[in-house]
């Protein structure tokens, strides 16, 4: 089974990633006004995963380094060439393993889940998918 | 000319080949680092979720206990401020407790909760916790924070919280990071509101009402128990009731 275009993985990762900053950004703004991102079923799970002392490291919010990479994966799924798609795959699969740790911290330690980290988490997952199959399948190659 | 032609193609396609193969040798090099930087991420993930999961980093110092049983033994259960219970129960009971008293743990851990599911959870009683700081000063600042996360609907759960997890009395544990973590643990769920209202004067003040309360009333230690319904003559002292099951048939007799 062959990959799909490069050109369409390139157009649905960018889509994806900017749909990302979206996400990471209302997570960032929410916090930084001293409250929490408002769970859209009720329930106080983002308050509780806001207030808990993962939220923040070395005291910025993890919805920061979100930001970060989403920015990155949009630069990535723009530019052509090897560079761009090792680089890629490089930073989802950062994002991805982070967004693990994260989920994991949800489940097991704070106890709450939030939804807009769950869809940080989801947009993060088809990132990874998107930029692993650009990469295994047009590495090397032209383009 | 023609032999000169065959030469430079059969040199072009030669060199067509060459830089194939090249590109077949990279492309194999950089899945080659795709694969090592996937088996990178999985063992960094794992150790990090492996030290976490064992307290050793990522959250607070405090490292909280019996957060789910607290969860349990007061979920569905309404409270307000510091009162547990239905608001309309007959029988009113009353814990002047200090945050701090070693003996109120073990209550907190014996007695209390058998009282909570006989005779609050049912509707027969509900009780609230006053403050009644004998202990050390440190003490204020605990039950000022309880009444704070009462505020928010979460204050029997930091009461219960903090009993199970109290330190050695006098050992300087009641810090500011350990109360927050207890809030956190208890759920409260707007921390810097907490954070705000735990050190307004407001609280400290009925901290020391409380107390003033408790010795007006002629406590002497903690925990001390009082109780008032259709069958008693307005609030009546119980002392320090040795069992659940005398506070149980108190409320009998109050009921």
């Amino acid at each position: 089974m062959s990959a799909p275009a490069e050109g369409t993985l390139r157009a649905i990762a960018t889509f994806v990633a900017a749909f990302g900053i979206g996400v990471a950004t209302y997570i960032t703004i929410a916090d930084s006004g001293g409250g929490a991102p408002a769970c859209l079923a009720g329930g106080g799970g983002c308050e509780t995963v806001a207030d808990s002392s993962y939220s923040h490291i070395l005291g910025i919010n993890v919805a920061v380094f979100g930001i970060v990479g989403y920015v990155l994966l949009v630069a990535t799924a723009l530019l052509r060439g090897d560079a761009a798609r090792m680089a890629g795959f490089g930073i989802s699969l950062g994002g991805f393993g982070f967004s693990v740790y994260l989920t994991y911290l949800e489940l097991f330690k704070i106890e709450a889940i939030c939804q807009w980290c769950v869809a940080s988490a989801v947009l993060m997952t088809i990132l990874f998918g998107l930029n692993a199959v650009r990469m295994v399948g047009y590495v090397g190659r032209p383009g | 000319m023609s032999g000169k032609s065959a030469r430079e193609e059969r040199r072009e396609e030669r060199l067509q080949q060459e830089s194939e193969g090249e590109r077949q040798e990279r492309r194999r090099r950089l899945l080659q680092i795709g694969a090592g930087a996937v088996f990178v991420a999985v063992v960094a993930v794992a150790v990090v979720i492996v030290v976490v999961s064992s307290g050793g980093g990522g959250g607070g110092e405090v490292d909280l206990e019996d957060t789910r049983l607290v969860k349990n033994e007061l979920s569905g259960i309404p409270q307000e401020g510091l009162l547990l219970g239905r608001p309309q129960a007959k029988v009113t009971l009353w814990e002047y407790g200090d945050l701090q008293c070693p003996v109120c743990k073990a209550y907190s851990e014996e007695i209390v909760p058998e009282v909570i599911e006989s005779e609050v959870r049912g509707g027969a009683a509900k009780i609230e916790f006053r403050n009644f700081t004998i202990i050390g000063p440190e003490s204020v600042p605990a039950g000022a924070a309880a009444i704070a996360a009462g505020m928010q609907g979460r204050g029997w759960d930091y009461l219960e919280l903090f009993y199970r997890n109290q330190g050695t009395e006098g050992s300087g544990y009641v810090t500011d990071e350990f109360m927050t973590e207890v809030a956190k643990g208890a759920g409260v769920p707007n921390i810097a509101k907490w954070n705000k209202d735990r050190k307004s004067e407001k609280m400290i003040s009925e901290v020391e009402a409380t107390t003033s309360e408790a010795q007006r009333l002629g406590f002497t230690g903690t925990p001390s128990f009082a109780i008032e319904g259709p069958g008693t003559s307005g609030k009546e002292t119980l002392g320090t009731p040795g069992s659940a099951g005398t506070i149980e048939e108190a409320v009998e007799a109050a009921g």
